[in-house]
């Protein structure tokens, strides 16, 4: 099941020890505080914040990012009134089961959810989760970066605090392209024309693999490729076009790679997918920033043969980036103390404190005032062969594409990726029709829930 | 009355109940837009003309009429080898049969997919050590195949046992008297214990008429081995649970459990009438 591959990618991935010794460093990370207590308060966003945090709660938060305890214990020194239990619900589509449920029974659900982007609209469009915008959320916009924020707000509404992001990048194997006499591709036509060139010099070789149960990634290939094939056009309508432009580019490259043999097409984050990773069976892997991380700790032996690079261009010289992962703190619409709750969620992932803790168990970070520092941009990787990578995360969260939208039933329609896409990614057979068949079951099923759907 | 209540209790709770509810939902439709709507029978003749419901049962039934008669011919073979008496070790060949059965279902797809697995799986690792080209066996043509191997790993030493019990009810002196009429252990087999065996057999075939069509555990976890190979449709209760869980789709995915129970109920009923005629006839 998808939960599966998923999920180790999201123990992995949040294994990632980024940068430990941010933290004080940071200050200037938010809105000032209007109750003016000294320090920068993002959470007192109102006087309504500011008694909420004062006032003795219980909140409950799920969340399966293992080390966030770290951060909660900051939060609860600093707030001692509040104490928050962490609870571990599943990850991903097994916390949104478990979470869909309580909401329905009324009683059980959290007051703090992690939520990732794909999934959140499908949250907000039921009222599952709160509009923070009643809590203030609006005068934290300014702390975030564009990309991460154009994911949380929606419908007309502030449905989450950005937590991590995952800006698309490039990790090649240096040595790989070193033996070949190439430099990393700049642009796709050059991917292409590297790609057949390595597996030329060696059969058993790729370029790179591509996950036939990945949704996310091919929705961020599609990104970077500046398709926009999911909007909501209302609250009862959307648009499914996965015929568009951007749409188009990636089916058209893919399926030539895929029918040449010249990509592997492998699900990724398996024992057989890791070991080819680390014996230099390909020679990139196209992740989000997230990635380090598991690079490190799945296939260390590699230690100083990677390097990184912006993701290839359609058109040279452009700079076009898209997200690839990522989530978001929501409060959930049961809690009976929504108020605090918010103030939680919004120190957890806009104070510099918060931001600086969150990066250091090993989140890509979401706030401008973090990815700009120059202790994080200066940090060396050794595992990059001592590059300096926040600074390519960095300008390529920076370059993500404006104006992508995820469906509000995106965790449906990314479950039947593998039934058209995913079977076409194995089978080398055409891309384009798989997307159109694709389409089809997304709208078809939208049309079934009640939406108006368009594939215009 | 009184002595049954515990039962009646129990039944209606555990078991009534949850059916009624879900025969209850699924009468109604939820979409994500328009809030509960009463649709009376259409989530059911939605369900009579889903071709990717249909798939799923298909492939179902056709791993029935495979996968059942392998195991339990297999089944059948190794409690006459155990009631034969001329086994050494017979108790290390029954218990070293059965084990598989003690390891939970998800842990046996996990450990199977992993000496399926194409390129580091043991059994390509095995291959390629001695030359030899091997399919690679979690691929479309090869995955239900695959998927027999480990429900016959895990349910053979559970239907032997069964078998096996039977057999250990057949009074001694029928074999005393085939002895005396010069029958030897493969006669005995045929002409006293396979008969004798009907019933059993009969209640091994259901149970396996039943798991086969709830087929679930082994094609979801090596799903994330061939997420290209094993759809979200693949066999019904995988189609159900990506409806209800996914998709939200509780009342729909409600209809088709129904459909399941009532196609399951069916053939095992079939089944069991053909085998009472077959009796009748003999």
């Amino acid at each position: 099941m998808d939960t599966t591959r998923r999920s180790s990618r999201l123990r992995t991935r949040t294994v990632l020890a980024l940068s430990a010794a941010l933290a004080l460093s940071l200050t200037a990370a938010c809105s000032s505080s209007s109750s003016g207590n000294g320090a920068a308060n993002p959470a007192a966003a109102g006087s309504s914040a500011a008694d909420a945090l004062n006032t003795p709660t219980t909140l409950t938060f799920w969340t399966w990012v293992p080390s966030i305890q770290t951060t909660v214990n900051a939060f609860e020194k600093k707030y001692p009134n509040i104490k928050v239990n962490v609870v571990n619900a599943g990850q991903s589509a097994a916390e949104y089961t478990k979470l869909q449920t309580a909401i329905k029974a009324g009683s059980g659900a959290p007051d703090v959810a992690q939520i990732e982007y794909f999934a959140l609209p499908q949250f907000a469009l039921s009222k599952q989760v709160v509009d923070l915008t009643q809590y203030g959320a609006a005068s934290l916009k300014s702390g975030y970066t564009a990309s991460a924020w154009d994911q949380v707000a929606l419908q007309g509404g502030i449905y989450g605090y950005p937590q991590d992001t995952g800006p698309l990048t490039m990790f090649y194997r240096t040595d790989i392209f070193k033996s070949l006499g190439l430099t990393a591709p700049t642009t796709w036509a050059e991917f292409a024309a590297d790609a057949a060139k390595i597996h030329a010099a060696d059969p058993t070789h790729y370029i790179t693999s591509i996950d036939p149960g990945d949704a996310g990634g091919v929705d961020s290939l599609i990104w970077q490729a500046g398709g926009k094939p999911f909007q909501t056009t209302g609250s009862t309508s959307v648009n499914v076009n996965l015929k568009d432009s951007g749409s188009a580019k990636f089916s058209s490259m893919w399926t030539s790679l895929l029918s040449k043999k010249l990509v592997d097409p492998t699900p990724g984050w398996t024992t057989d997918w890791w070991k080819s990773m680390g014996s230099g069976k390909y020679a990139m892997w196209i992740a989000g920033a997230w990635a380090p991380g598991s690079l490190e700790t799945t296939i260390a032996n590699t230690k100083g043969k990677w390097g990184v690079a912006p993701v290839p261009q359609w058109t040279a010289g452009d700079n076009v980036s898209a997200e690839n992962g990522g989530s978001s703190d929501a409060v959930v619409s049961t809690s009976t103390h929504k108020a605090a709750a918010a103030a939680f969620a919004a120190w957890l992932n806009s104070s510099a404190e918060g931001a600086a803790s969150l990066n250091s168990i090993g989140l890509f970070p979401a706030t401008t005032a973090l990815l700009n520092s120059s202790t994080f941009l200066d940090q060396t990787f050794p595992f990059f062969n001592g590059q300096k990578a926040n600074q390519v995360f960095a300008a390529s969260s920076k370059a993500v594409a404006a104006g992508w939208q995820y469906l509000p039933y995106q965790v449906y329609a990314n479950s039947i990726f593998k039934d058209s896409i995913g079977q076409a990614i194995t089978n080398g057979s055409d891309l384009s029709a798989a997307l159109g068949t694709w389409q089809t079951g997304i709208s078809q099923y939208g049309t079934q829930q009640g939406f108006t759907v368009a594939n215009g | 009355m009184l002595f049954v209540s515990p039962f009646l209790l129990a039944f209606a709770f555990a078991i009534a109940a949850p059916l009624l509810y879900a025969a209850y939902l699924s009468l109604f439709r939820q979409g994500l837009v328009g809030g509960n709507v009463f649709v009376g029978l259409d989530n059911y003749s939605r369900a009579l003309s889903d071709a990717l419901l249909h798939t799923g049962l298909i492939r179902v039934a056709i791993f029935l009429a495979v996968q059942v008669p392998v195991m339990l011919g297999m089944a059948l073979l190794a409690a006459l080898a155990l009631d034969s008496g001329r086994l050494r070790w017979a108790a290390l060949f029954r218990i070293g049969i059965f084990i598989p059965y003690a390891v939970p279902a998800v842990v046996a797809a996990l450990m199977w997919g992993y000496i399926y697995g194409p390129r580091f799986g043991l059994v390509h690792q095995i291959g390629s050590d001695l030359s030899i080209p091997l399919p690679d066996l979690l691929s479309h043509s090869w995955m239900l195949a695959s998927i027999g191997n480990i429900t016959t790993w895990e349910y053979t030493g559970y239907n032997m046992l069964i078998l096996y019990a039977a057999l250990r009810s057949v009074p001694y002196e029928l074999y005393e008297a085939a002895e005396v009429d010069g029958a030897g252990e493969i006669r005995k087999a045929v002409s006293i214990k396979i008969p004798a065996l009907r019933q059993a057999l009969l209640l091994c075939t259901i149970f396996s008429i039943i798991g086969s069509f709830q087929l679930f555990n082994e094609p979801n976890v090596l799903q994330a081995l061939a997420p290209g190979v094993i759809t979200t449709n693949y066999t019904p209760n995988m189609y159900a649970f990506n409806l209800a869980f996914n998709g939200q789709e509780y009342n729909y995915s409600a209809a088709i459990a129904v459909v399941l129970g009532g196609v399951t109920a069916v053939v095992a009923y079939a089944v069991q009438l053909w085998t009472n005629r077959q009796e009748r006839a003999l």
